[in-house]
């Protein structure tokens, strides 16, 4: 059963609408973007930029395209003189006071107001009045820099907080022009969600810490990705330099940096939502790898390790794995092929550390690895027992807690170096989830995928290969 | 139980809330905004983020409506707060030679307190005399159809 | 005594207090409304009235009243009592002299409308107004006027006092409605309207004070004898508010379609000093000014007063005599309205102080004509394109001082100082 539907004419272009509808919402769907500011899908409308002035059935007055309701054979015009009129007016008031310092400022080249201001700016500012002065470079928290100087009052950041994270930890204080974006504690901006501000805001003035001059966006691209910070498996963006930016200066190497993780959009896992352990993704995947093949802590060729673990599963009395949480579907698969009657246990790779949210109702899930149900649909969800009397067990994954093995050997494919002592007899590096294309399953039973962000580090291998090459 | 506030001053915002329909918590941020000023002749940062623990509400509204009403005075004022008109009726009744023969009298500007803490000197918007301009407040008491000779009488009454 | 709504009493001491009120028919119009009438019935006879809100927008009272759901099972009223529109002081007079007025207007309304909880918003700075009121509203509820069961009809209403604390905006209804929520006075888009989604998103009625404070005349009298007053369009009387260089400023009640230049030659005694009168704003700081020749010629009400291009607005007649500086005049409600924009929206948060700071420039004598050309543009980026109404009340003032005193403003830039030695007051 479909809806009824409405049609209007936006620009001589007949549509149809949802009836509950509004304009700009009915446009978007249809491929035209009205301008807007303060509008934001997932956020109450508050009609507060002025960009988005429309022409309805000829009325003289215009009306906010964001915040009208589509009625039958409403007939819209955005390209009439009086339209791009009161745009280039809302453009004019909104640089008044405007830095215009797109020069050092991040948000240049994916700025909605530069972008506007091109499209449908005035050519020549009429001001010439000495710019009003606000607080710039102000810590909002310990992740967010605000510039009060280039806010243009939108309130994006502040429903943010009121209508989705639910912290109401930003407000805006003291009135007209000389309102200002601030925190209920000023200075301690420390919601768990807070860094989703940073995208949210349409200009320049709410910018990440970590981010802050590190690089120009347009040298940058995105590779879609998925979260490893918990069974949410929220898809992101991870940003690194396009091959023909790369820099070529001695002692430097930008071609494995992750410049920044954001959110891709995905309306069926995580919106267009994501929470600070995700935006921290390209941080927690530059930890300290594992690259050197061991065996009985021995540096050894890979060739040697594996060997060495081969001998080892050929004169094991009673075989166990230990199944990664954190490897692929794909991966699982590979696994799942060649293991026959070896049993295998669901290992977490992580638990929540100190000081983490553990759940919450927005996004964040306690188990804190991506594929915890890829595993359990293979393999089910039985954990690791001593007493069972392994003599030889795979462990595939990192190890963040002591594992209680006992006597057994050990054969630990690892992508990342591990905090512990490492009693494994064989350890052999394995790539990490940025280093192959993939998916997961998240707790909703909802598959993710991932491609391949950088290649993986010459001598490492993928766990899939050495599982199979393991069991032949 | 909420420590900031005075055992009587909670009682008055105990009273105010009896007044107002549950359902409407929220509505009691301006009065009892007003209440905290008329106690303590200001209300600050703290106070509103005690009035928020009160309501149960999120504490940068209260913050945010502290701040974006004229009539809250956010650190202390001179006892008498002289506040003189400077709108459209009372400029053309004279309010700026009010302003100017205040100023000359106390020997402050617009904006600031006698040394003594005695008086406050401000100008607002329209006050709704236009019709008995020019006019001022000292405190709450409006004083009308101003003159100089007026105005020290006025200043000379304030005990 | 000069009307029939409101000046109909000699104003003495005590002609406040319920004993006086009731002495002149007060309450009996709300006890017939309890007794006689439904509450769509009270209804209709405000909407056959013709009754027009008295705050400034001038909609049709009962039309606003229809536009509330009659199934609702909540519904609010807030009598707007936050007069703080420049030349405006008609409200205080109501509440000064007559308070009972107002509650007996509430009441029935709130009959009307199925009220059970009823807000007077009034502004922050009133003193005497406000005493008057909250004392009425005590002798209200000692006699069994306001509360449960009132007069054992069954219907229960309750007025609650509300003070605001210094916001032009918060007269504008959905900026009241916020602000009644203890929000900043932000207004509100539309749709959806008050009286769909109001106060705490229930449906919301609000009426100024001199509308409410009139519906008791109109159920005593009947409606056709209010509709028979004043112009047909938009019968009735009004609280006419003379200020500015008349010699004897003040309150008059006048029939719609009264003549400006009486009000001002007679009613309020002529121009100050005997000098010649050079401009009148009408309706209110925000409505458009009219130059001499057009302000004698024009009757106060909607039609004559909008082809000559301004309105009625809130009934404030200021009044400006030859010799005064219109620059410096407008730059003190430039001025005003930068102080008063919410800080909301785009045009009227950067646009209001863009042109005070322009006009401040001019009147310092560092104006430009380039600044003269820049401010004749900014009304039309303003007016119209912002949330609440006053971008375009900030606009108007700017729009017709430059279109009718041009000459002036042209002679502040070239010359660097004010054609009139930049007086205001005599």
């Amino acid at each position: 059963m479909s809806a009824p539907t409405i049609k209007i004419t936006v620009d001589q272009r007949e549509m149809d609408a949802r009836p509950g509808e509004t304009v700009l919402q009915a446009a978007r769907r249809h491929g035209v973007d009205i301008p807007h500011f303060c509008y934001h899908d997932k956020l109450s409308i508050a009609g507060n930029c002025r960009i988005c002035l429309v022409k309805v059935n000829n009325l003289p007055k215009l009306q906010p395209a964001c915040n009208l309701p589509v009625a039958p054979n409403m007939v819209i015009e955005t390209g009439v003189e009086q339209v791009q009129q009161a745009r280039e007016h809302v453009l004019q008031f909104m640089l008044l006071n405007h830095p215009v310092d797109c020069g050092v400022c991040d948000k240049a080249g994916e700025c909605r107001l530069q972008d506007y201001q091109h499209a449908y700016g005035p050519k020549q500012s009429i001001a010439r009045d000495p710019k009003h002065h606000k607080r710039k470079l102000h810590d909002l928290g310990p992740r967010i820099t605000l510039d009060n100087e280039r806010c243009i009052l939108c309130s994006r950041c502040v429903r943010f907080t009121r209508e989705v994270s639910g912290s109401s930890a930003l407000g805006i204080v003291e009135r007209g022009h000389h309102s200002f974006v601030e925190a209920q504690v000023p200075g301690r901006f420390d919601d768990a969600y807070s860094d989703n501000v940073i995208e949210l805001c349409p200009v320049g003035a709410l910018l990440s810490k970590d981010f802050l001059y590190q690089c120009r966006v347009w040298f940058l691209q995105p590779v879609r990705s998925v979260c490893t910070g918990c069974e949410r498996g929220c898809s992101i963006k991870v940003w690194k330099r396009m091959n023909v930016r790369q820099q070529h200066m001695p002692g430097t190497d930008s071609s494995h940096v992750a410049y920044r993780t954001t959110v891709f959009e995905n309306a069926d896992i995580n919106g267009p939502w994501l929470c600070n352990k995700g935006f921290d993704q390209h941080k927690w995947m530059a930890r300290e790898r594992l690259l050197q093949p061991l065996v009985r802590g021995q540096a050894v060729e890979p060739a040697q390790a594996l060997a060495e673990a081969r001998k080892l599963l050929a004169a094991a009395q009673k075989p166990a794995v230990l199944v990664s949480a954190h490897a692929s579907n794909e991966e699982l698969d590979a696994l799942k092929a060649v293991l026959g009657d070896v049993p295998a246990y669901l290992h977490r790779d992580w638990a929540p550390v100190d000081g983490e949210v553990v759940e919450d109702a927005l996004l964040i899930k306690a188990d804190k690895n991506p594929n915890r149900a890829g595993v359990v649909a293979r393999f089910g969800e039985r954990t690791f027992d001593p007493a069972a009397g392994h003599d030889v067990v795979v462990v595939w994954g990192e190890v963040t807690a002591p594992l209680p093995l006992g006597a057994a050997a050990w054969i630990h494919l690892t992508p990342f170096a591990t905090p512990l002592e490492h009693p494994a007899t064989v350890v052999i590096p394995v790539s990490n989830t940025w280093e192959r294309r993939g998916s997961f399953t998240n707790f909703e039973g909802k598959r993710n995928v991932f491609e391949p962000v950088f290649q993986k580090p010459a001598g490492v291998q993928h766990a899939a290969d050495v599982l199979r090459s393991l069991a032949t | 139980m909420n420590t900031h506030f005075t055992p009587a001053l909670l009682e008055q915002f105990d009273a105010l809330r009896r007044q107002y329909p549950p359902e409407m918590n929220t509505s009691l941020v301006l009065p009892l905004l007003h209440c905290v000023q008329d106690a303590n002749g200001f209300v600050t940062e703290a106070d509103a983020h005690a009035i928020a623990i009160y309501l149960g509400m999120p504490s940068i509204q209260v913050v945010e409506a502290l701040t974006w009403y004229s009539m809250f005075d956010r650190e202390p004022q001179g006892r008498y707060v002289i506040k003189v008109c400077r709108n459209i009726a009372c400029s053309l009744r004279g309010s700026e030679r009010i302003v100017a023969h205040l100023q000359q009298r106390l020997g402050i500007d617009v904006g600031e307190t006698t040394p003594d803490g005695r008086f406050t000197l401000k100008t607002v918007e329209c006050l709704a005399s236009c019709g008995t301009a020019p006019a001022m407040q000292v405190n709450r008491t409006y004083h009308e159809q101003l003159d100089e000779a007026k105005l020290d009488a006025i200043l000379e009454s304030l005990p | 005594m000069s009307g029939p709504v409101f000046m109909n009493h000699e104003v003495t001491t005590t002609s406040h207090t319920l004993a006086e009120y009731r002495a002149r028919g007060g309450y009996v119009a709300f006890e017939q409304a309890l007794r006689d009438y439904t509450p769509a019935q009270v209804g209709e006879r405000a909407k056959a009235s013709g009754l027009q809100g008295r705050g400034g927008a001038g909609f049709m009272t009962g039309l606003k009243w229809e536009f509330v759901a009659k199934d609702a099972p909540v519904v609010y009223l807030c009598c707007n009592i936050d007069e703080g529109e420049p030349g405006t002081f008609k409200d205080r007079w109501i509440l000064e002299h007559s308070p009972h007025q107002l509650v007996e207007g509430m009441l029935i309304a709130s009959y009307a409308l199925r009220v059970r909880h009823a807000f007077a918003y009034i502004r922050g700075e009133f003193d005497l107004p406000l005493r008057r009121l909250q004392q009425a509203l005590v002798e209200a509820r000692a006699a069994g006027l306001v509360g449960e069961n009132i007069l054992g009809t069954g219907f229960s209403c309750d007025i609650i006092v509300h003070r605001g604390a210094g916001a032009y905006v918060c007269g504008e209804e959905s900026s009241l409605i916020n602000s009644l929520e203890g929000k900043k006075g932000y207004p509100r888009n539309k749709p959806p309207f008050p009286a769909v989604k109001g106060l705490y998103q229930k449906p919301t009625v609000v009426n100024n004070v001199e509308t409410l404070a009139t519906v008791p005349w109109i159920l005593r009298n009947g409606p056709e004898q209010y509709a028979a007053i004043g112009v047909k369009k938009a019968p009735g009387t009004r609280l006419f508010g003379v200020s500015g260089h008349v010699q004897r400023p003040g309150m008059f009640e006048k029939p719609t379609g009264y003549p400006l230049a009486q009000l001002i030659h007679e009613d309020a005694g002529g121009i100050l000093g005997g000098r010649k009168l050079k401009a009148v704003i009408p309706g209110g700081s925000s409505s458009p000014v009219l130059t001499a020749s057009e302000a004698e010629a024009v009757t106060l009400d909607p039609e004559s007063l909008g082809k000559a291009g301004s309105m009625v607005g809130s009934g404030a007649v200021i009044v400006v005599a030859e010799g005064t500086c219109m620059v410096r005049l407008l730059q003190v409600l430039s001025r005003f309205y930068a102080h008063e924009s919410c800080g909301q929206c785009t045009p009227c948060r950067e646009g209001t102080d863009w042109m005070n700071r322009i006009l401040e420039r001019i009147v310092a004598g560092q104006g430009t004509a380039a600044d003269l050309a820049t401010l004749k543009r900014l009304p039309t980026g303003i007016q119209g394109n912002t949330v609440c109404a006053l971008g375009d009340a900030a606009s108007m003032p700017v729009a017709s001082f430059i279109k009718k005193f041009g000459d002036e403003f042209e002679h502040y830039v070239t010359h660097g100082r004010s054609l009139h030695e930049g007086r205001l007051a005599p």
